[in-house]
């Protein structure tokens, strides 16, 4: 409307135009990657990890002297035990679990001739009870047979003759969907091996590391019938519906009672899997919550720019605001001029702000582990920002439509 | 054309309260050029400013072109001053941010007039001032009667009826003055009509009519005048 002669105003207040446009510029770039950085760290924090979550308890528990003949044997009692408590729904020993935070990872192939493996994948050292006591989903073929089950030392791991694996490692080895019953490789050395026959396909297990160069292979597990005979190893118990806090305490209790020759540390040695959870996002959480104020900083003060900025020119201008009113402005008139005036400064700022928030991410993308930033983003950004300054300098437009007309008479 | 009947402006402050006017009454003709004199502080700028529609009074009734004032909202009150009547002050009030140009260009603006004959009309007023080459100027740039004139040009560019200057030639000086004077008579001979607050004697001397106000009030000039008169011929003798 009055859109050339508010320009023409400007020209003449350049050094506040121009910072409080720069301002704005910044804030968008900084915002726009912030909340990319956010989104896809509260993403990861929602993921789940295809565990019963609230059902299960970890142990992590070392044995104390004991070669890998006793280590074994006290292993099986200890899971008879575990088995056998009212509380328990099922119980399994294994190297790992998801979100753990170590684990093991091997190379899968489909050929093994071929050097290079399709991918990495997460090896869970499980029996034919790991399933259950995850709370995992078997969707396709068999669990482990009892009898497949086998006992080895922590530095014979050959290629077992049967595998588990997850659905997303099954849709990434065998595209077509046809994985169940074939074979698989894992990359011991580097080419030749013995084949590993999908026997079964579980719905989703995450692997055991939560950071972000996991996230191409975050849900490529690889269940294999072996149970560990060395000293390390963690217990995956499932409670019953209700029973999850009765056994925090109680497991441990009836762990020393069976045998007290062990070590459960006493920090992270008992967890419930919700822990886990926590424990492991503790660092994207805590990310996601400084960029999240970061956010909000910038924002207030760019507001308080605008605030700030407008206000005094309002003061500044107030007689010209009255001569304008002199000559016809209405109180719409005067508090639209400033609205515009905003608008105008706000569209130069997120134009630039816009190149400026494209830019960082790619600075971002080619020196840190990111993504590239959505347009989305930027879009809602550019809108978010505007409106917040519409809503700056609101009030002090709202005081400059209420300068009277007289003030045009009132000498300076 | 302007009819103020017991009109009284008070201005109250947390002490006092001062009457600016009280029972004032004035009438001014369609197409009348009256001069309105008066000691400083005697109400003038107040009464302009009531007339002007910049300010609201107290008591008494006001009628511009025969409508009440008093009735009408801030919305219609801005409509008048925009389509009905022109301003001219003493400190001519041009917007420092603004060009000769674009300075004219504002009361047409708020009439939400099209650009086409926006700037038919922002050419002649400046053309009739003298001002056209000027346009691209900013008020910094201009002398002041040169900006007067500018001032000038914005109140007439939207045709008002009424023509209100509060000391006009107040900061410029007499051969400026001068200029100005026969400016405001040329548009009063095309029908404005015009109410001019004034100090100085020459100027209110060409005026058709002379309003006196002393301490809120119009004093009845056509007793007076021939008083001083008298007076004046009886000094000189
Ligand atoms: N906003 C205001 N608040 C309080 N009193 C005011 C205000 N404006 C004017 N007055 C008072 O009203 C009276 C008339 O003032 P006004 O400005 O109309 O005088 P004037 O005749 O224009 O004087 P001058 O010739 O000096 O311009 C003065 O006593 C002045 O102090
Ligand atoms: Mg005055």
């Amino acid at each position: 409307m009055q859109i050339k002669p508010i320009l023409a105003a400007l020209k003449r207040h350049k050094a506040g135009t121009v910072l409080i446009a720069l301002q704005i510029a910044l804030t968008l770039a900084i915002v726009c990657n912030a909340l990319f950085i956010i989104q896809q760290r509260v993403s990861k924090l929602v993921r789940p990890t295809g565990v019963a979550e609230s059902e299960v308890l970890t142990v992590q528990n070392s044995w104390v002297g004991a070669d890998d003949a006793t280590a074994a044997s006290r292993t099986k009692t200890d899971l008879l035990a575990l088995r056998g408590m009212p509380g328990v729904r099922d119980a399994s020993f294994s190297n790992s679990y998801p979100l753990r935070g170590g684990g093991m990872s091997l190379g899968v192939k489909t050929d093994p001739d071929v050097k290079k493996p399709i991918t990495g994948a997460t090896i869970y050292y499980s029996d034919d009870h790991s399933i259950d006591a995850l709370g995992a989903k078997l969707i396709a073929g068999r669990n482990f047979l009892p009898q497949e089950i086998r006992w080895v030392g922590s530095n014979e791991f050959d290629a077992p003759a049967q595998v588990i694996i997850s659905k997303a490692l099954a849709h990434k080895v065998y595209p077509d969907g046809s994985a169940l019953g074939k074979p698989i490789y894992l990359a011991l050395g580097e080419t030749g091996g013995k084949p590993s026959t999908v026997v079964g396909i579980v719905e989703r297990l995450q692997v055991p590391w939560s950071g972000n160069w996991a996230s191409n292979f975050v849900e490529y597990s690889v269940l294999v019938p072996y149970q560990s005979t060395g000293a390390f190893g963690s217990y995956i118990i499932r409670a019953k519906p209700g029973q999850l806090d009765a056994l925090t305490k109680a497991v441990p209790a009836l762990l020393f009672k069976t045998n007290r020759m062990r070590v459960i540390p006493a920090e992270r040695g008992v967890r419930t899997f919700a822990q886990v959870r926590d424990e492991a996002y503790k660092s994207d959480r805590g990310m996601a919550i400084l960029m999240g104020v970061v956010c909000a900083v910038l924002l207030a003060i760019t507001a308080a720019g605008i605030v700030g900025l407008t206000s005094f020119w309002v003061g500044q201008r107030r007689k010209q605001i009255g001569v304008r009113r002199a000559l016809g402005a209405t109180k719409h008139d005067i508090l639209s001029y400033f609205l515009t005036e905003n608008l105008l400064i706000g569209a130069g700022g997120v134009i630039v702000g816009a190149a400026l928030a494209i830019g960082m991410n790619l600075w971002l993308v080619s020196h840190f582990e990111m993504e590239r930033l959505s347009l989305l983003y930027v879009v809602v950004g550019v809108v978010a920002l505007l409106l917040l300054g519409q809503g700056a300098v609101l009030a002090p437009a709202m005081k400059a439509s209420r300068v009277p007309p007289v003030e045009a008479t009132r000498s300076v | 054309m302007l009819k103020m009947t017991h009109l009284s402006k008070v201005y109250r402050t947390e002490v006092v309260e001062t009457y600016a006017l009280r029972d004032f009454n004035i009438d001014v003709k369609e197409g009348e050029f009256v001069a309105v004199t008066g000691p400083s502080g005697s109400g003038k700028t107040t009464f302009l400013t009531i007339a002007g529609l910049l300010e609201t009074f107290t008591g008494g009734h006001y009628h511009l072109d025969g409508i009440e004032v008093s009735q009408l909202n801030d919305n219609a009150r801005s409509k008048i001053r925009n389509e009905k009547i022109g301003f001219i002050f003493q400190a001519f009030n041009l917007i420092p941010d603004l060009n000769v140009y674009d300075n004219v260009e504002v009361p047409l603006r708020y009439r939400g007039m099209k650009g086409a004959e926006r700037k038919q009309r922002i050419m002649d007023a400046l053309e009739r001032v003298g001002l056209a080459s000027r346009a691209k100027h900013y008020p910094a740039e201009l002398s002041g009667g040169q900006q007067q004139r500018v001032a000038i040009a914005r109140a007439l560019a939207g045709s008002p009826r009424l023509l209100l200057a509060d000391e006009p030639t107040g900061n410029l000086d007499t051969q400026m003055a001068r200029g100005v004077m026969e400016l405001l008579e040329e548009i009063h001979r095309e029908g404005a009509t015009i109410v001019m607050v004034t100090h100085d004697p020459e100027l209110a001397s060409r005026a058709q009519r002379n309003v006196h106000i002393i301490d809120g009030q119009v004093v009845d000039l056509s007793e007076e005048p021939r008083f001083h008169a008298h007076n004046a011929r009886v000094a000189d003798a």
